[in-house]
């Protein structure tokens, strides 16, 4: 009884994540958001599917742990791979554009955002190096927040 | 496991896969859930805009059926379909590691 409890308890908890990691990637603005949003049906959503079979038919369990295992070394590799190429991708499509012609205003890509951050991080330097000059004693701290 | 003498038939009892209707309809409505999941999961394979969209998209679709598979060995009480599971983990592995190298690489090996 206790051991069926848990083991539909586990098989909802993995359909709650299944459901969760389907729905963000449905809505989820962009292909790295998405694959955030599917590692989880892979890890949580798979894993609580198979610990809950496991606890309903405990002849399986060897098995479902083998399964398990191999599931948790695998997908993450797999995402990696697909990130890998997301990034890959994009970092063409800004040098190049979607028809590989050169991009004018390709929106969001990778060299878009690159130069978005490192623009703000030269920002926040040169501004702790102004306040390290307003205040002398002050530098060491200025450096340390930045 | 070993053999206790006290309570073991009872013990035995609630390790054997059970027959509980509430049970066993609880599998079954979780097993419909995953299959009707797989519905907008395919979506992103139709829709998807780029290239990674749809092999992630996939690859998705590749781990809800592991789940489905192995629900359903569940709902039958058979023990062999979970090799089919972890036959098709190792080839979807294989199959995303190749498909994004060809992506990003433009050729697999």
């Amino acid at each position: 009884m206790l051991l069926e409890l848990m083991g539909v308890a586990a098989l909802l908890f993995g359909l709650f994540f299944c459901a969760v990691g389907v729905l963000g990637v449905i809505r989820m603005p962009d292909s790295l958001t998405r694959l955030h949003a599917s590692g989880k049906v892979a890890t949580l959503g798979l894993f609580g599917l198979l610990v809950g079979a496991a606890l309903l038919m405990p002849s399986i369990w060897l098995r479902m742990l083998v399964l398990g295992l191999f599931v948790l070394l695998t997908s993450p590799v797999a995402t990696h791979a697909i990130a890998a190429s997301v990034y890959r991708r994009r970092e063409i499509v800004a040098e190049l554009g979607e028809s590989g012609t050169p991009a004018e205003d390709s929106g969001f890509t990778s060299a878009n955002v690159t130069a978005v951050l490192s623009r703000s991080r030269i920002q926040d330097i040169i501004e702790a190096q102004e306040r390290a000059l307003r205040q002398p004693g002050r530098e060491a701290k200025g450096r340390r927040d930045n | 496991m070993k053999t206790r003498a006290c309570g073991w038939q009872e013990l035995k009892a609630s390790l054997v896969m059970t027959e509980s209707p509430y049970v066993q309809a609880a599998i079954q409505l979780i097993l419909l859930a995953l299959i009707s999941l797989l519905i907008p999961a395919s979506y992103r394979v139709i829709v998807g805009p780029t290239l990674p969209d749809r092999l992630q998209a996939v690859d998705l679709i590749t781990t809800l059926l592991i789940g489905i598979i192995v629900m359903l060995a569940l709902v039958e009480g058979t023990e062999n379909f979970v090799d089919m599971a972890i036959a098709l983990a190792a080839f979807a592995f294989i199959g995303t590691i190749s498909i994004a190298r060809y992506i990003s690489e433009g050729r697999v090996f």
